[in-house]
């Protein structure tokens, strides 16, 4: 089938298709996606590790058991959905069937319900789809930069115009394009928004790399614009609600089968999006490990050849379409356990209008910078794709799995190896952050109102900041941003942190007109405004989502809130 | 199962963990910067200077040549002064390999830095699966075979497997850990609160006032090291308490012996020079007062120890500074 499609493309039977080859390097070489033998794949090693660690029958039973919990639970608070109807009529036949099941039944039992998640979570990546999502996509983008009715935009196919303006990709471009054809890449982004992963895939295919697969959340699917384009660009799906340990194994397993197989896969190792803004300090080991047991999976193939790279990947938004929500969930949900948020700005397609007019209007485009290459220990990778230890001695990744000489499978081992990695790559996202005005003016104008504050306590003086709107003499924000600004060329100097273009040669007093214009546009509240010779905080919480950007760095005028991602 | 060891270090602990492998039967290769420690240890079995009075096992062969003491070896045992250390690791780490299992046994920071050692091994090599090794070892007792207990704390399992292998005996039980920078903090630490307790004895002081001294030591060592994410059961393990009890009580240590001399009026470069071996709570010292102050955290104690040895503060003046505090809270 797969095949097919590209006989075609070489065929030069689409002329659009023949353009997008020119961009694209890889539309030439395109492989099939093994998503079914990848399915197949997973289903059956999670099902023999499942029946390996569950030897006896009343372990297999207490499995089951489990499963039947988690998932009922679920499904008494699920609104009744397709997809919920058909899961309760599954376990329902599970249920009756572990009642009066043998022993190889109740086996049978844990393959079909391991089966059943994973065709879930499994993609439907089609070459036909992916064609006209990555010629649609720019036009989309470009279109709602201009705000435009989405009716009216296939009507536009073709015109591919400016997204490039707002879109800026830096860092080590060619260096991912060149180990993606050496290796596999595992490419682990910061996570901010919803649009992430709209963006992301577009950088990844103006790169001209070929298609990654990518996990993505259920109510991604929600939005009629993205969640068309998602299911076809190579998303498999993650429900979040599921807590059964099983469909943990699946996800995972799906992962790195796939990246064994040579597949590219993008995760965001944050988890979820930021919640109040601070670039991600932790990251979830269990995905970010995927690459090192790909690794380790292949060497004990004999394919001692296969090279595995994790590539970070930092993006910045000058505003962030669903900042209102994510700092209002942050606030209340302090330190405690977060919600899964299913409604806000980015299911509803009004708001993303607004939004991409916004930033067209205001001509500010979104960062994203490609990061220096680890290996799966997290050593960085030279330009021959090879590994090299911190003095820059060249390094052979596959040693760290060996003992006496032959590959060892040690999962303590190797989570502490990935540990490190997690480490390698915050640095990374750290470094590649690129400062806009809008967090160094937040950022300065947040610390004059803390110290004006009556109460140093943090939820108490947003409180208070809502309730009496603080008015700061334009002159002292533009004398914190000066502060602000010559710290931040030091850190620079270090090579710990990017200052964007403005930031980098406007003064302050450009600094801060650039970032009253962008934080008054888009949010119900604009964040800031100028009145005369004064500047008035609209909107507090916002103002401390976008400062928590720089926090962290340790800047004096910004000293660590500890807001934890 | 005999192991091939690498010991990088031929001072007094070195030489004895050295002896230590090799009378468990395995094949142990000392490293030495000198070349006549590394002759007298081949043809005497001794090292008079470092770990005078030892007969040193067989199985010990001292090399000059830093690459043929690290190739080949399944574990590498650092064990060379905090200060001396990122040398030797740059330098080991050009031939070290990834598969080889790291241990050190030096208890400091890096000056200018505060840097753990585990975390200079891995920005000077490829290591990644290293091991501390810390715990209430005064080295002529373990010399002696007199029963001790000390600790490996890795997160690499393996890492304790084999060095409990290569270490352990009847003589020396080893327990496994993985706070790793709970126990480089506080063992580096320690040497501080040694120095006090020797100054409380140099002055002649009853033990009272000692334990009260390495109570508030502890307690201050703690504080610090949890802010920096240490973990609390650290403390009252062997490498925490353990440690600090063995290096506060006994005279033979060489930080309490520093803190004596200092307590009879020995200038601090003389008191150095006569002792002859490194006190690692000198520049642990500086690295304790600036890790209180990073973590805005009050070491009172710490703190009076750094400015006797470093802003000639008298002992007794530091001491009465020290009781005249208001006490917040123990």
């Amino acid at each position: 089938m797969l095949h097919r499609v590209s006989v075609e493309c070489a065929a030069g039977k689409d002329r659009e298709r023949a353009r997008a080859r020119a961009v694209s390097p890889y539309s030439a070489m395109r492989r099939p996606w093994h998503e079914e033998r990848i399915a197949e794949a997973a289903s059956s090693h999670v099902g023999d590790a499942l029946l390996a660690r569950t030897r006896d029958a009343p372990a297999v039973e207490e499995l089951l058991g489990a499963t039947l919990f988690h998932e009922r639970r679920r499904l008494a608070h699920a609104d009744g959905a397709e997809r919920d109807e058909a899961d309760r009529a599954f376990y329902a036949r599970v249920a009756s069937e572990l009642r009066v099941a043998g022993a190889a039944e109740r086996e049978q039992l844990v393959r079909s319900v391991v089966e059943h998640y994973v065709r879930e979570v499994q993609g439907h990546f089609d070459w036909h789809v992916y064609d006209f999502a990555t010629r649609a996509l720019p036009v989309l983008l470009t279109a709602l930069l201009h705000g435009i009715a989405p009716s009216r935009m296939l009507a536009r196919l073709g015109h591919l115009q400016n997204v490039d303006d707002y879109v800026i990709l830096g860092g080590e471009v060619d260096r991912l394009r060149d180990l993606a054809r050496r290796g596999t890449v595992l490419l682990v982004p910061t996570h901010t928004s919803n649009l992430d992963s709209l963006i992301v895939g577009y950088a990844i295919y103006r790169m001209g790399l070929p298609p990654f697969m990518y996990g993505a959340g259920l109510n991604l699917f929600s939005n009629p614009i993205e969640g068309f384009f998602m299911r076809h660009l190579g998303a498999y799906t993650i429900d979040r609600r599921k807590t059964d340990p099983v469909y943990r194994d699946v996800l995972k397993e799906y992962a790195t089968i796939a990246l064994e197989r040579g597949q590219h896969n993008l995760f965001f190792p944050g988890g979820t999006r930021s919640r109040s803004g601070a670039l991600e300090t932790r990251l979830k080991k269990g995905l970010l490990g995927a690459g090192l047991t790909a690794f380790r999976r292949a060497l004990v193939a004999g394919r001692s050849a296969a090279r595995f790279y994790v590539v970070p990947c930092t993006l910045t938004y000058p505003l962030v379409l669903e900042a209102a929500t994510l700092i209002d969930d942050y606030l209340r949900e302090d330190g405690k356990a977060r919600h899964i948020i299913v409604d806000d700005e980015y299911g509803r397609v009004e708001r993303w209008v607004e939004f991409m007019g916004g930033l067209m209007k205001l001509n500010v485009p979104i960062h994203v910078t490609i990061g220096a290459p680890l290996d799966p220990v997290g050593n960085d990778v030279d330009a021959s794709g090879e590994s090299r230890d911190p003095r820059g001695r060249p390094v052979d990744p596959s040693r760290y799995l060996l003992v006496n000489g032959a590959v060892v499978d040690d999962d303590a081992r190797d989570a502490s190896y990935t540990t490190l990695l997690a480490e390698r790559v915050v640095e990374a996202y750290r470094r590649d952050h690129v400062v806009l005005p809008t967090s160094v003016v937040a950022c300065a104008t947040f610390d004059e109102m803390h110290a004006r504050a009556r109460h140093g306590e943090l939820h108490r003086m947003l409180r208070e900041a809502s309730a009496f709107p603080v008015v700061l003499p334009m002159a002292e924000v533009v004398g914190a941003v000066d502060r602000v600004v010559s710290e931040l060329r030091v850190i620079e100097g270090r090579g710990a942190i990017r200052l964007g273009p403005e930031v980098r040669t406007e003064g302050s007093e450009g600094i801060v007109a650039s970032a009253l214009r962008t934080l008054a546009t888009y949010h119900h509240r604009a964040v800031l405004t100028r009145e005369g010779d004064s500047i008035t905080v609209g909107d507090p919480q916002l103002l401390f989502y976008y400062r928590n950007r720089l926090d962290g760095y340790g800047l004096r005028a910004a000293p660590s809130l500890g807001a934890k991602p | 199962m005999s192991r091939v060891v690498a010991v990088l270090g031929a001072g007094n602990w070195g030489t004895t963990l050295a002896h230590v492998a090799a009378s468990n039967g395995h094949s142990v290769a000392l490293w030495s910067r000198d070349a006549a420690t590394c002759e007298e240890i081949n043809a005497q079995r001794s090292n008079q200077r470092s770990a005078p009075g030892l007969t040193i096992a067989p199985g010990v062969r001292a090399i000059l040549d830093l690459r043929e003491a690290v190739q080949g070896a399944e574990l590498v045992l650092f064990v060379v002064p905090s200060q001396a250390f990122r040398e030797v690791a740059r330098a080991a780490g050009e031939w070290l390999v990834p598969e080889q299992l790291v241990v050190h046994g030096t208890k400091g920071l890096e000056l200018g830095t505060h840097k753990r050692m585990s975390r200079i091994l891995q920005e000077e090599t490829c290591a990644r699966q290293i091991g501390v090794l810390a715990g209430p070892n005064i080295a002529a007792e373990i010399q002696r075979g007199e029963p001790a207990g000390t600790t490996v704390t890795t997160t690499y399992p393996r890492v304790f497997d084999v060095a409990r292998e290569v270490l352990a005996s009847p003589r020396l039980m080893m327990f496994p850990g993985t706070d790793v920078l709970g126990v480089e903090l506080c063992s580096a630490l320690k040497n501080v609160v040694a120095i006090a307790a020797g100054m409380a004895a140099g002055m002649g002081m009853g033990e009272n006032a000692k334990a009260f001294l390495v109570t508030r030591g502890m307690s201050e060592i703690a504080h610090i090291a949890l802010a920096l994410g240490a973990h609390r059961a650290t403390f009252h393990g062997l490498a925490g308490i353990g440690d600090l009890v063995v290096t506060c009580a006994s005279p033979q240590s060489r930080n309490h012996r520093l803190g004596a001399a200092i307590a009879r009026g020995e200038l601090l470069q003389d008191a150095l020079a006569r002792i002859g071996m490194v006190a690692e709570g000198v520049p642990a010292s500086i690295a304790a007062r600036e890790l209180a102050a990073s973590q805005t955290i009050d070491a009172p104690l710490l703190e009076r120890v750094h400015r006797v040895l470093h802003e000639s503060l008298a002992v007794e003046r530091a001491l009465e500074e020290l009781m005249s505090l208001s006490p917040a809270r123990e």
